[in-house]
């Protein structure tokens, strides 16, 4: 389920498949949305590996350093993880539900695979806050986390805006500006007090 | 009585057996795979070990969860792409074709007479044995997570059960096939219970 495969010929063999490949698959998709142009990569050959990885990413480089030990994050690193698959479940029912003919499954790649950008954003916002606080400091986070979530938009809308119909693109694009938003959000006012 | 019993029960058909011929087959019982057969049990065993002992193995509530969600994965890669095609010759996947539509594929590979490679008996019983019993201890988790409102842990375990219910339901499907209906199976399989066991009860009587 997690990822699709092309059968390697003879399906009476079924021998193991190579780690490797799967490994070289998901970087392939991470170069695919850091330089976006029309490929059928993301979407012919999908996995949910790279969604995975940049959630896993993204919690763990949003918790806060609490001086309480029992309270030690936990609820945060759920929090991000509820968003972000709740929000790409909901994206995906909604795009199905205007007559989009993408599967559930590409549409989760898709949206999972254009959080690399934000994630990239979160890394560098976490290393310009060591700096220490001050208004340059925001400045310089909020021209990152912009130029982030301008090229996750653009990004998965190259993927995914072909599956609607014309009329439709507007209502299909608005809820990913949304979650995008969302997570920009969260990764802007993060403080690690 | 007890012997003919005992033989009754080495020829079982077993739930998943759904091929009646097979039975007449020799089956190995020895494991052919001993690798592929650790790494089949380890992770879930591990991942289910993990989140039982977290409070005793570390004090961080992150480090258990990311070492469960890694234990997880590595366990819905290793049991769909490995395990299930070396040890019961079973595979399944989701492919894309040109009109961009979805199809799910279940294979089973075909009984073939050379030795190495009909499907050994203690393998398909690791196999199976590993494949039902951890998505049913997740099940119980979630309920006992959320009854006991530990809240927090409901992130990973409903992953557990996703993940681990996938491989269920696809291997499943595997064995099936994709013409016999899955309750029309399970009401054959009850029907013949309750048949052994009335003429089992008659012979004994």
């Amino acid at each position: 389920m997690a990822e699709a495969e092309e059968s390697p010929g003879d399906p009476g063999t079924a021998s193991p498949r190579p780690l490797m490949r799967d490994l070289k698959a998901v970087g392939k998709k991470f170069m695919h949305v850091l330089y976006p142009r029309k490929s059928n990569t993301l979407l012919r050959d999908w996995d949910l590996w790279g969604p995975l990885i940049l959630c896993v990413t993204l919690a763990l480089m949003l918790q806060r350093d609490s001086a309480d030990s029992e309270k030690d994050g936990g609820p945060q690193f759920a929090e991000v993880f509820v968003i972000v698959w709740f929000g790409a479940v909901t994206i995906t029912l909604n795009s199905k539900l205007l007559g989009g003919n993408i599967s559930f499954f590409q549409s989760l790649c898709v949206l999972g695979y254009c959080i690399l950008p934000l994630t990239v954003a979160m890394l560098i916002c976490r290393l310009v806050l060591l700096a220490g606080p001050g208004p340059i400091n925001f400045m310089v986070r909020l021209f990152v986390v912009i130029v982030m979530f301008a090229w996750s938009i653009v990004a998965s809308t190259a993927f995914l805006a072909d599956s609607q119909p014309p009329n439709r693109r507007a209502l299909a694009v608005y809820p990913v500006f949304l979650f995008y938003f969302v997570i920009s959000w969260m990764i802007l006012t993060f403080t690690p007090q | 009585m007890l012997q003919q019993d005992s033989n009754d029960d080495t020829e079982d058909v077993s739930l998943f057996d759904a091929e009646e011929e097979t039975t007449n087959r020799p089956r190995k019982s020895k494991i052919r795979h001993p690798v592929a057969s650790f790494f089949h049990l380890f992770f879930r065993v591990s991942a289910v070990v993990v989140y039982l002992l977290c409070e005793f193995l570390s004090s961080s509530f992150i480090a258990c969860m990311v070492t469960i969600i890694l234990l997880l994965s590595c366990d819905f890669w290793a049991v769909k792409n490995v395990t299930g095609r070396l040890m019961v010759g079973l595979r399944w996947w989701n492919h894309i074709d040109e009109d961009g539509k979805s199809h799910w594929v279940f294979e089973s590979r075909k009984e073939s007479s050379q030795e190495n490679k009909t499907v050994s008996e203690a393998e398909s019983r690791i196999f199976w044995l590993g494949l039902i019993a951890c998505p049913v201890l997740w099940v119980i988790f979630a309920f006992s997570a959320l009854f006991s409102f530990r809240i927090k842990w409901l992130a990973v375990v409903i992953m557990g059960v996703v993940l681990q219910g996938a491989n269920l339901y696809g291997y499943i499907r595997c064995k099936v096939g994709s013409r016999k209906n899955l309750t029309s199976m399970a009401t054959s399989y009850l029907g013949k219970q309750f048949l052994r066991q009335n003429t089992g009860d008659d012979q004994t009587s």
